[in-house]
């Protein structure tokens, strides 16, 4: 049976980046959820409405988060040159990146509490600030383990083929969870 | 020994695959039977699971039926078996709603959507698309590890003090979110989300895979066009799926904020046990919003897959080809987009907008045409067929009836002015029962019947089968059909005892009936789990084909390969059913026969405006005037 | 080393049949555990007996099946030697079995409609539901007939086309004008569905203005597990109430009222609800702890109870009390008002009487229904405000020095 190995070699690859776009969807629609739940929340109501203004900590993340795109599309295309010292370092400014959006939404949070907007609020439009956010943060962290699979896979000898692979999807996963925060801002902006 | 056999065929196999660069590992019992990546064992192992916990959902309903039959006796023997819960052998009102809960959680979501999807989506995805195995088959493992553990936590509260969730399988807040509101609603329910939250990780992960395996790794000449209406039904599911359950997921994590960490999303103004709660501003109804989003769609999850099953099995036993293949996808795809826009029919009584509901009775009601077509699709495929009832078929037509009969309330319910009187009666749980939960059942058990020779390379008694498909058949209508009358008397589901309100004790004999047609129902089951136990073991050992049937599954051999196919696999050439062609030698054209092979039965439309193939075609004819004219 | 030789028929019953007294044993050792726990020893020791009973039920109706399987195993293989071309033919067996369900099946489904539709509720005590029961009886009387068609179809086929060895299935895989057809048609028939229960809806939803205020407005709040209801009193109005207020008052404020909202002191309390008959009555909804639902089926009226939202239900009554009583011929009739929606143990006792009566009847019953506020309420609320005051004063002492 000649046929199986190779036909395993052409597929595995292709249909696995397709299973990371699928989940990217289905993340999508949970945020979706989550912010149709606010709509249908606060509504009709001025009382439920986001009486907050967003503190400049989420400017910050946004440019954060922007810039660890940029790195990690560099990085990318390095790895495409062959270029691995370029390629890891790139991987280490975008998880520096990464740490940094954290740490910069972490300290939004602390603002909010700072104005009085807390978590259980008994306007649940400022407890769904929380909410998005928190859960943002949970991609960017399974964000950051996929570039650190890519880091691994770049220092370890790993088929090129292989490398070039992780980092798409890292690359892909990135992108995504750095458009759902715009998203997600632009969102809070609106109904600010 | 069979087993022993299959054995040696896999080992050897992998000795040949061990040749390319590919190397296997050795497989252990722990890699074969446990954590297996091989889509086959991983369907029989969502297959056996399901099984289980349907047979667990089952008792529990005869437990809470035995309760509406004889409100006022005890029975010791109860006692003995759940203890406190039902104290002085009558269950409590508390842990009957337990049941109620636990029966509707574990049949809707752990059988029903991954029994039935999780089994055949991954038996037949592969084998009837002509691929090696899943787009990812560690990611496949996983999900069914996820539904195992799922599972165990749902059965696990049983065993706590304060009893499992008992807010009824919709747990819709604030009954939910509050301890202090029944017990159920402690530690039950928490356990409840966290069993939910794995539930829907494994289902995404399931959906996730079949999706990109159909649309990636079809084998050679094998368009959309040409995949079996079963593989349409999975890939619509799946799609379902991935765009509906996490939904569900932003649900319960907020609910699970409400419980745990005091927020208000779904909490407001509550006065309980004495005290008023610091939330305000939340809403219920925002809850039943997200919830039915995904509930509604859950319900075509669940459906779905149980019809693609019975087109499947309805052409292959009438040998006729189904009748409308592109208004079946259609239908199918009609009722995959109007799944999303309807969910609103659940809550016309709960203080929505009166507008929304007027939107969403007109959109409820137009998902009943694709609906029509399809009953009408199989009704003309038996037309004129020649029809062999293996218990598959008599399953298969079970569901179309249900399919009808459940249906067709489902247009009172969906009419809100009618839905006014009829919400939460037990005209609702007729309609569902009948339409969701038997229709699917049907659907799964008549592709348990069908494909049992391809997962077990046994053959399933069918003399058992008729018996168990009559009995169960019969006892489905018993139980059911009776209970939209009581429906219409306003008798509310989830009452514990008819014994307080006058009018409705005249309903207790038709309990004891229903209670009885039930118990009649779970007992016809024991046909059908000796038969399958029976059969894996010591049953007739099974042909490569025995239901003569044209879809790529049966060309596989008998025994299971890792990898499905041992040399190349098949190319297709032609749509999955071509049963009956005139002018053909048998009575079923495989896809994997070209069109070159058959060319006393090729139609014009067989070519797909080829032109070349039909002026060889034509050339042909020409050449066997005689033959044809005769 | 083959299993399965050693497993036939016979030896999986015997082993049934010894798990089965085993099972039986294990029952009665813990009955006999059990009795000193248990009140009644009589009832216990009956239960291995009954459980023994059925179980050996159970085992002779599986033997009797196992040797009817057998007798027609035998009989097919006798056939077989004999030469006979075939054996029995199970797909004409389950054809004639899908008549005869069919025959059977159409005539219990008649005897359903008649026997237990006669139990279904009597006609509607409201306006708006006699336009409901129009629609309803317009499509059950579409749905019927769809019913008995498909369903005649679907066996008749089944029996009709039931597997001949000589005969071929009919190769049709599509016919586009039958397609049209009945995808059209449902289609036609839902629209005038849709159509007619749209406007239904919106006769009973959409209440003018006018309407809203010329009603009699009843508030009903449900918890778990009763309904407590007030009437507007003279001014029609249900005063303001607030939920961190229940409770409050010296444990009389049950409802939370603002008694600073002088509507509330004309409000009544009624331990039943009673409605003149052809005056348009509208609820008010709401819920202190979890969800409820008003339902009272007789007037085909339900809607939620949500906390923290109010919800509403109008309608108006059109047969008294009396008049059903007459009509289903049972001089104990009585409406009741019941809870709809799952919250809790003792959801299934949630009643509440509900009266319908004359003009002058409901003028005099009303007349005698005492307000909500109480006395004792009035002096425990001034009594507050007047400690409120000094504490007020207090801390502008306070804050003065």
């Amino acid at each position: 049976m000649p046929t199986y190995p190779q036909e395993t070699d052409r597929y595995s690859l292709q249909p696995k980046k397709f299973i990371v776009w699928l989940f990217m969807i289905s993340s999508f629609i949970f945020f979706a959820g989550l912010t149709s739940g606010f709509i249908v929340y606060s509504g009709d109501n001025l009382a439920k409405q986001l009486n907050v203004k967003m503190p400049d900590a989420f400017i910050y993340s946004t440019i954060l988060v922007i810039a660890s795109s940029i790195s990690l599309q560099w990085a990318y295309i390095q790895t495409k040159r062959l270029n691995f010292a370029k390629q890891r370092l790139g991987l280490w400014l975008t998880i520096a990146l990464g740490v940094a959006f954290t740490c910069s939404q972490l300290y939004g949070w602390m603002v909010l509490t700072g104005l009085g907007a807390f978590f259980t609020s008994s306007n649940a439009s400022i407890s769904f600030v929380y909410v998005f956010t928190l859960f943002h943060i949970l991609h960017i962290i399974a964000g950051l383990i996929l570039i650190i699979g890519s880091i691994i896979s770049s220092y370890k000898a790993v088929p090129n083929v292989l490398n070039i692979f992780r980092m798409e999807i890292s690359i892909v996963f990135w992108h995504f969870v750095d458009i759902l925060w715009i998203y997600l801002y632009v969102f809070l902006l609106l109904n600010q | 020994m069979a087993t022993l056999t299959l054995n040696d065929t896999h080992t050897a196999h992998h000795d040949h695959a061990a040749h390319g660069d590919h190397g296997h590992h050795k497989e252990t019992f722990l890699t074969k039977y446990v954590f297996s990546q091989d889509h086959k064992m991983i369907a029989k192992q969502f297959l056996i699971t399901g099984i289980f916990m349907g047979v667990v959902a089952m008792t529990l309903s005869i437990l809470f039926r035995i309760q509406l039959a004889y409100p006022d006796e005890s029975f010791p023997l109860l006692e003995m078996l759940l203890g406190k819960f039902a104290p002085e052998g009558r269950l409590d009102p508390n842990f009957y709603l337990s049941l109620v809960t636990i029966h509707g959680t574990i049949m809707v979501f752990f059988v029903l959507t991954a029994g039935l999807s999780g089994t055949f989506s991954n038996l037949l995805i592969p084998l009837q698309l002509g691929a090696r195995d899943m787009a990812s088959p560690f990611m496949n493992m996983l999900s069914y590890w996820f539904f195992a553990i799922a599972s165990a936590i749902m059965l696990a509260t049983f065993f706590i003090e304060t009893g499992p969730a008992s807010s009824g399988w919709t747990i819709y807040p604030p009954l939910s979110a509050l301890p202090k509101a029944m017990p159920g609603s402690g530690l039950g329910m928490t356990m409840w989300l966290i069993s939910m939250v794995l539930f829907v990780a494994s289902s995404l992960m399931g959906g996730i895979n079949y999706v990109s395996t159909v649309l990636n790794m079809r084998t050679k000449g094998m368009d959309l066009w040409k995949m079996p209406l079963t593989i349409w039904a999975f890939f619509l599911t799946a799609i379902v799926g991935i765009l509906s359950f996490p939904v569900l997921v932003a649900a319960v994590v907020l609910l699970i904020f409400d419980r745990s960490f005091g927020t208000s999303f779904y909490l407001s103004d509550i006065y309980i046990a004495g005290q008023a709660l610091p939330n305000e501003g939340g809403s219920p109804v925002l809850w039943q919003h997200l919830f039915w989003f995904l509930g509604h769609p859950e319900v075509y999850i669940v459906l779905m897959p149980a019809l693609g099953i019975t087109s499947e099995v309805i052409a292959t036993n009438a040998r006729k080809p189904i009748f409308g293949y592109h208004a079946m996808v259609y239908s199918l795809i009609g009722i995959t987009i109007l799944s999303f826009i309807v969910w609103g029919h659940h809550m016309f009584v709960t203080g929505m907008n009166p507008f929304l509901g007027g939107v969403f009775m007109i959109t409820t009601l137009v998902i009943a045409v694709p609906s029509a077509v399809k009953t009408f699709n199989y009704l003309a495929t038996l037309w004129r067929g020649n029809i062999r009832f293996t218990p598959a078929m008599l399953f298969a037509i079970g569901l179309v009836s249900f399919f009808i009969s459940g249906g067709l309330t489902g247009i009172f319910l969906g009419n809100a002015a009618l839905d006014i009187n009829l919400h939460d009666t037990y005209f609702v749980v007729a309609h569902f029962h009948l339409v969701m939960g038997s229709a699917a059942i049907f659907g799964m058990l008549s592709g348990i019947y069908h494909w049992f020779p391809k997962m077990f390379g046994k053959m399933m008694d069918a003399k058992l089968g008729y018996l168990h498909f009559w009995l169960t058949f019969i006892s489905a209508y018993l139980v059911f059909f009776p209970m939209h009358f009581m429906g219409l008397d306003g008798v509310p589901r989830r009452y514990y005892a008819f014994t307080e309100f006058e009018s409705m004790s005249e309903w207790l004999s038709v309990n004891k009936f229903i209670t009885w047609a039930a118990i009649l129902g779970a007992v016809a089951q024991v046909a059908f789990l000796y038969n399958f136990v029976y059969s894996i073991f010591w049953g007739k050992k099974t042909v490569q084909n025995p239901w003569e049937s044209t879809t790529l599954e049966w060309t596989t051999p008998v025994e299971h390969l890792h990898g499905n196919w041992p040399g190349e696999i098949p190319t297709v050439y032609r749509w999955p059913y071509d049963y009956s062609k005139p002018g053909a030698d048998a009575d079923f054209i495989p896809q994997t026969t070209p069109l070159s092979e058959t060319m006393s039965s090729n139609l014009p439309h067989d070519f797909e405006g080829n032109e070349e193939s039909e002026r060889i075609q034509l050339d042909w004819e020409k050449q066997n005037k005689k033959e044809l004219v005769k | 080393m083959k299993i399965s030789k050693y497993i036939n028929t016979k030896s999986v019953f015997a082993l049934i049949a010894i798990i089965g007294l085993f099972v039986n044993n294990l029952f009665a050792q813990a009955a006999a555990t059990a009795t000193t726990a248990v009140v009644d020893p009589e009832k216990n020791a009956y239960v291995p007996k009954m459980v023994t009973y059925y179980l050996l039920l159970f085992l002779l109706v599986c033997i009797v099946i196992a040797l009817i399987g057998k007798i027609l195993s035998v009989y097919d293989l006798t056939k077989k030697v004999q030469g006979a071309k075939e054996g029995f033919s199970w797909d004409k067996f389950n054809g004639i079995l899908f008549l005869l369900f069919l025959v059977v099946g159409l005539y219990g489904a008649y005897w359903s409609y008649t026997v237990q539709g006669a139990q279904i509720l009597p006609e509607s005590a409201s306006e708006h539901g006699v336009k409901i029961d129009e629609m309803f009886n317009v499509t059950l009387i579409i749905t019927t007939i769809v019913f008995v068609v498909t369903h005649i179809l679907l066996f008749v086929f089944s029996y009709k086309y039931s597997y001949n060895k000589k005969k071929r299935a009919h190769f049709i895989p599509h016919n586009d004008t039958l397609e049209k057809y009945w995808t059209v048609i449902p289609a036609i028939v839902l629209t005038i569905l849709v159509l007619l229960g749209f406007f239904t809806w919106r006769d009973i939803t959409n209440i003018s203005q006018d309407g809203i205020r010329n009603a009699i407005h009843i508030e009903v709040t449900g918890h778990q597990f009763a309904w407590e209801v007030r009437y507007g009193g003279k001014d029609n109005v249900n005063g303001r109430k607030n939920y961190k207020l229940i409770g409050n008052l010296g444990g009389l404020n049950s409802l939370g009222l603002d008694l600073s909202d002088k509507s509330n002191y004309d409000d009544l309390t009624v331990s039943e609800i009673v409605l003149p008959i052809g005056k348009p009555v509208r609820f008010t909804l709401g819920s202190k702890d979890v969800l409820h639902s008003f339902y009272m089926p007789h007037f085909r009226a339900q809607m939620n109870c949500v906390p923290g939202m109010a919800t509403s239900f109008q309608f108006t009554p059109r047969l008294t009390t009396a008049d059903m009583r007459d009509k289903v011929n049972d001089p104990n009739f009585n409406y009741f008002l019941l809870c709809a929606k799952i919250c809790g143990g003792s959801h299934y006792n949630m009643k509440f009487a509900v009266k319908v009566v004359s003009q002058k009847e409901y003028d005099k019953w009303l007349a005698e229904q005492k307000p909500l506020v109480t006395a004792a309420m009035i002096k425990s609320y001034q009594e507050s405000l007047a400690q409120k005051d000094t504490k007020v004063a207090d801390n502008k002492i306070a804050l003065n020095n």
